[in-house]
Protein backbone atom coordinates (compact mmCIF):
# COMPACT_ATOMS: atom_id res chain seq x y z
CA UNK A 1 0.00 0.00 0.00
CA UNK A 2 2.82 2.40 0.94
CA UNK A 3 4.57 1.60 -2.29
CA UNK A 4 1.50 2.41 -4.39
CA UNK A 5 1.16 5.70 -2.53
CA UNK A 6 4.83 6.56 -3.06
CA UNK A 7 4.59 5.54 -6.70
CA UNK A 8 1.63 7.86 -7.22
CA UNK A 9 3.49 10.68 -5.47
CA UNK A 10 6.57 9.94 -7.56
CA UNK A 11 4.55 10.34 -10.74
CA UNK A 12 3.27 13.66 -9.46
CA UNK A 13 6.33 15.23 -7.88
CA UNK A 14 9.18 13.02 -9.13
CA UNK A 15 11.37 11.87 -6.26
CA UNK A 16 15.10 12.26 -6.61
CA UNK A 17 16.98 9.21 -7.75
CA UNK A 18 19.74 7.46 -5.83
CA UNK A 19 21.81 5.06 -7.88
CA UNK A 20 22.93 1.71 -6.55
CA UNK A 21 25.44 2.06 -9.32
CA UNK A 22 27.64 -0.50 -11.04
CA UNK A 23 30.84 0.47 -12.87
CA UNK A 24 29.97 -1.63 -15.88
CA UNK A 25 26.49 -2.82 -16.75
CA UNK A 26 25.56 -5.56 -14.29
CA UNK A 27 26.10 -8.96 -15.82
CA UNK A 28 23.24 -10.39 -17.81
CA UNK A 29 22.44 -13.71 -16.25
CA UNK A 30 19.50 -15.92 -17.08
CA UNK A 31 18.99 -19.61 -16.27
CA UNK A 32 16.75 -20.11 -19.32
CA UNK A 33 19.69 -21.33 -21.43
CA UNK A 34 20.38 -24.08 -18.88
CA UNK A 35 16.67 -24.91 -18.71
CA UNK A 36 16.36 -25.26 -22.50
CA UNK A 37 19.56 -27.29 -22.63
CA UNK A 38 18.25 -29.66 -19.96
CA UNK A 39 15.05 -30.05 -21.97
CA UNK A 40 17.15 -30.78 -25.05
CA UNK A 41 18.85 -33.64 -23.23
CA UNK A 42 15.46 -35.25 -22.55
CA UNK A 43 14.39 -34.62 -26.14
CA UNK A 44 17.48 -36.33 -27.51
CA UNK A 45 16.90 -39.35 -25.28
CA UNK A 46 13.32 -39.56 -26.58
CA UNK A 47 14.51 -39.36 -30.19
CA UNK A 48 17.07 -42.08 -29.51
CA UNK A 49 14.42 -44.31 -27.97
CA UNK A 50 12.07 -43.68 -30.89
CA UNK A 51 14.79 -44.49 -33.39
CA UNK A 52 15.59 -47.71 -31.63
CA UNK A 53 11.90 -48.63 -31.44
CA UNK A 54 11.57 -48.25 -35.21
CA UNK A 55 13.53 -51.49 -35.57
CA UNK A 56 14.81 -52.31 -39.00
CA UNK A 57 18.32 -52.42 -40.26
CA UNK A 58 21.08 -50.82 -38.23
CA UNK A 59 22.55 -49.21 -41.29
CA UNK A 60 24.63 -46.10 -41.87
CA UNK A 61 21.54 -43.89 -41.72
CA UNK A 62 20.64 -45.35 -38.32
CA UNK A 63 24.11 -44.78 -36.88
CA UNK A 64 24.25 -41.35 -38.43
CA UNK A 65 21.02 -40.30 -36.70
CA UNK A 66 21.99 -41.93 -33.42
CA UNK A 67 25.42 -40.34 -33.34
CA UNK A 68 23.92 -36.92 -34.01
CA UNK A 69 21.43 -37.35 -31.13
CA UNK A 70 24.24 -38.44 -28.83
CA UNK A 71 26.43 -35.52 -29.87
CA UNK A 72 23.65 -33.00 -29.19
CA UNK A 73 22.90 -34.66 -25.85
CA UNK A 74 26.57 -34.38 -24.90
CA UNK A 75 26.77 -30.76 -25.93
CA UNK A 76 23.65 -29.68 -24.08
CA UNK A 77 24.36 -31.61 -20.89
CA UNK A 78 27.70 -29.82 -20.76
CA UNK A 79 26.00 -26.50 -21.51
CA UNK A 80 23.68 -27.00 -18.52
CA UNK A 81 26.71 -27.46 -16.28
CA UNK A 82 28.55 -24.49 -17.74
CA UNK A 83 25.61 -22.06 -17.57
CA UNK A 84 24.78 -22.98 -13.98
CA UNK A 85 28.44 -22.73 -12.94
CA UNK A 86 28.69 -19.21 -14.36
CA UNK A 87 25.59 -17.94 -12.53
CA UNK A 88 26.63 -19.72 -9.35
CA UNK A 89 30.25 -18.55 -9.47
CA UNK A 90 29.82 -15.01 -10.81
CA UNK A 91 26.43 -13.85 -9.65
CA UNK A 92 25.69 -15.66 -6.41
CA UNK A 93 27.29 -14.01 -3.38
CA UNK A 94 27.26 -14.44 0.38
CA UNK A 95 23.94 -12.60 0.92
CA UNK A 96 22.19 -14.90 -1.55
CA UNK A 97 23.74 -17.96 0.06
CA UNK A 98 22.48 -16.83 3.44
CA UNK A 99 19.04 -16.43 1.92
CA UNK A 100 19.14 -19.78 0.11
CA UNK A 101 21.59 -22.06 1.97
CA UNK A 102 20.52 -25.01 -0.17
CA UNK A 103 22.15 -23.47 -3.28
CA UNK A 104 25.54 -25.17 -3.02
CA UNK A 105 23.93 -28.58 -2.66
CA UNK A 106 21.57 -27.91 -5.54
CA UNK A 107 24.38 -26.81 -7.86
CA UNK A 108 26.39 -29.89 -6.97
CA UNK A 109 23.36 -32.05 -7.74
CA UNK A 110 23.01 -30.36 -11.16
CA UNK A 111 26.69 -31.04 -11.89
CA UNK A 112 26.22 -34.72 -11.02
CA UNK A 113 23.03 -35.05 -13.05
CA UNK A 114 24.64 -33.24 -15.98
CA UNK A 115 27.47 -35.75 -15.97
CA UNK A 116 25.04 -38.64 -15.70
CA UNK A 117 23.12 -37.26 -18.68
CA UNK A 118 26.31 -37.52 -20.72
CA UNK A 119 27.31 -40.94 -19.45
CA UNK A 120 23.97 -42.73 -19.69
CA UNK A 121 20.62 -42.86 -21.46
CA UNK A 122 18.66 -42.73 -18.22
CA UNK A 123 15.59 -40.60 -18.97
CA UNK A 124 14.49 -40.36 -15.32
CA UNK A 125 17.82 -38.74 -14.41
CA UNK A 126 17.50 -36.33 -17.31
CA UNK A 127 14.02 -35.34 -16.16
CA UNK A 128 15.46 -34.84 -12.68
CA UNK A 129 18.09 -32.59 -14.28
CA UNK A 130 15.32 -30.44 -15.76
CA UNK A 131 13.60 -30.22 -12.39
CA UNK A 132 16.82 -29.37 -10.54
CA UNK A 133 17.61 -26.60 -13.02
CA UNK A 134 14.03 -25.36 -12.55
CA UNK A 135 14.64 -25.18 -8.80
CA UNK A 136 17.82 -23.21 -9.46
CA UNK A 137 15.87 -20.86 -11.76
CA UNK A 138 13.25 -20.36 -9.08
CA UNK A 139 15.92 -19.30 -6.57
CA UNK A 140 17.65 -17.12 -9.17
CA UNK A 141 14.49 -15.16 -9.97
CA UNK A 142 13.65 -14.79 -6.30
CA UNK A 143 17.12 -13.33 -5.76
CA UNK A 144 16.37 -10.93 -8.60
CA UNK A 145 13.21 -9.98 -6.76
CA UNK A 146 10.76 -11.59 -9.15
CA UNK A 147 8.03 -14.12 -8.57
CA UNK A 148 7.88 -17.20 -10.77
CA UNK A 149 5.34 -19.48 -12.36
CA UNK A 150 5.53 -22.87 -13.96
CA UNK A 151 4.24 -23.64 -17.43
CA UNK A 152 4.48 -26.64 -19.69
CA UNK A 153 6.96 -26.06 -22.50
CA UNK A 154 4.86 -26.03 -25.69
CA UNK A 155 7.11 -28.42 -27.62
CA UNK A 156 8.30 -31.96 -27.01
CA UNK A 157 9.19 -33.17 -24.45
CA UNK A 158 6.48 -30.90 -22.96
CA UNK A 159 8.00 -30.73 -19.50
CA UNK A 160 7.35 -27.89 -17.07
CA UNK A 161 9.72 -24.95 -16.92
CA UNK A 162 9.98 -22.16 -14.36
CA UNK A 163 9.52 -18.66 -15.79
CA UNK A 164 9.89 -15.25 -14.11
CA UNK A 165 6.80 -13.09 -13.66
CA UNK A 166 7.93 -10.10 -15.68
CA UNK B 1 15.91 16.57 7.09
CA UNK B 2 13.79 13.71 5.78
CA UNK B 3 14.05 12.89 2.10
CA UNK B 4 12.64 10.22 -0.17
CA UNK B 5 14.64 8.72 -3.00
CA UNK B 6 13.78 6.20 -5.67
CA UNK B 7 16.51 3.61 -6.16
CA UNK B 8 17.81 2.78 -9.60
CA UNK B 9 20.16 -0.08 -10.47
CA UNK B 10 20.83 -3.14 -8.45
CA UNK B 11 24.20 -3.04 -6.68
CA UNK B 12 22.57 -3.37 -3.24
CA UNK B 13 20.47 -6.39 -4.16
CA UNK B 14 19.01 -8.15 -2.17
CA UNK B 15 18.93 -5.59 0.67
CA UNK B 16 17.58 -2.79 -1.50
CA UNK B 17 16.56 -3.34 -5.08
CA UNK B 18 15.93 -1.33 -8.18
CA UNK B 19 12.58 0.48 -7.97
CA UNK B 20 12.43 0.58 -4.15
CA UNK B 21 11.78 3.85 -2.34
CA UNK B 22 13.96 4.83 0.62
CA UNK B 23 13.39 7.37 3.33
CA UNK B 24 16.58 9.00 4.57
CA UNK B 25 17.23 11.20 7.54
CA UNK B 26 20.06 13.37 8.73
CA UNK B 27 18.53 13.51 12.19
CA UNK B 28 20.13 10.23 13.32
CA UNK B 29 23.53 11.84 12.85
CA UNK B 30 22.72 14.03 15.81
CA UNK B 31 21.47 11.16 17.87
CA UNK B 32 23.68 8.28 16.86
CA UNK B 33 26.93 7.82 15.02
CA UNK B 34 26.94 6.22 11.61
CA UNK B 35 28.02 2.63 11.82
CA UNK B 36 29.11 -0.12 9.44
CA UNK B 37 26.10 -1.78 7.86
CA UNK B 38 24.08 1.43 7.58
CA UNK B 39 22.73 2.27 4.13
CA UNK B 40 23.40 5.86 3.12
CA UNK B 41 22.65 8.15 0.19
CA UNK B 42 25.59 10.31 -0.81
CA UNK B 43 26.48 12.89 -3.42
CA UNK B 44 29.72 11.75 -4.97
CA UNK B 45 31.59 14.57 -6.74
CA UNK B 46 32.22 12.46 -9.84
CA UNK B 47 29.68 9.68 -9.83
CA UNK B 48 26.65 11.59 -8.64
CA UNK B 49 24.03 10.54 -6.18
CA UNK B 50 24.66 7.01 -4.97
CA UNK B 51 23.11 4.69 -2.43
CA UNK B 52 25.59 2.36 -0.74
CA UNK B 53 26.28 0.44 2.43
CA UNK B 54 28.88 1.61 4.95
CA UNK B 55 31.63 -0.97 5.20
CA UNK B 56 33.85 0.84 7.67
CA UNK B 57 34.62 4.26 9.08
CA UNK B 58 38.11 5.64 9.59
CA UNK B 59 39.36 5.97 13.15
CA UNK B 60 38.88 9.74 13.15
CA UNK B 61 35.37 9.32 11.72
CA UNK B 62 35.95 11.57 8.74
CA UNK B 63 36.37 8.99 6.00
CA UNK B 64 33.76 6.42 5.17
CA UNK B 65 34.16 3.34 3.01
CA UNK B 66 30.99 2.46 1.16
CA UNK B 67 30.25 -0.69 -0.80
CA UNK B 68 27.51 -2.42 -2.75
CA UNK B 69 26.69 -6.10 -2.53
CA UNK B 70 27.11 -6.75 -6.24
CA UNK B 71 30.48 -7.72 -7.68
CA UNK B 72 30.36 -4.86 -10.22
CA UNK B 73 29.25 -2.25 -7.72
CA UNK B 74 30.92 1.10 -8.16
CA UNK B 75 32.04 1.99 -4.66
CA UNK B 76 35.01 2.67 -2.37
CA UNK B 77 36.81 -0.28 -3.88
CA UNK B 78 37.21 1.90 -6.98
CA UNK B 79 36.90 5.51 -5.80
CA UNK B 80 38.26 5.15 -2.27
CA UNK B 81 36.73 6.44 0.95
CA UNK B 82 34.27 9.32 0.90
CA UNK B 83 34.01 12.31 3.17
CA UNK B 84 31.29 12.27 5.81
CA UNK B 85 30.23 15.66 4.49
CA UNK B 86 28.90 14.29 1.18
CA UNK B 87 26.49 11.94 2.92
CA UNK B 88 22.94 13.19 2.45
CA UNK B 89 21.26 10.86 4.86
CA UNK B 90 20.96 7.45 6.36
CA UNK B 91 18.17 5.13 5.22
CA UNK B 92 15.75 4.71 8.08
CA UNK B 93 12.93 3.00 6.17
CA UNK B 94 12.34 1.60 2.77
CA UNK B 95 9.42 0.45 0.71
CA UNK B 96 10.00 -2.52 -1.49
CA UNK B 97 8.53 -2.77 -4.94
CA UNK B 98 5.62 -5.23 -4.78
CA UNK B 99 6.00 -8.69 -6.20
CA UNK B 100 9.51 -8.92 -4.82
Amino acid sequence: MFYRLLEALDRKVGFEEAKAHCDIPCGIYDPIVAQISALTVVRMLDLMAAKEAEGGEKNAAFYNSMSRYVAVKEEHAEKVKSEIRVIWGDFIKAPQLEQFPELHGLVHKIMMLGSKARQTTDRASAVELVESVNQFAEIFWKVKGLGVHRAKYPMAPNLELVYPNL
Amino acid sequence: MLRIFKVSEDSLNPVIREGDFVLTSKIPFLLARLKPGDIVVLDHPIHGRLIKKIEKISADGREIYVIGTHEFSLDSRQFGPVSRQIILGKVIWHSRRPGR
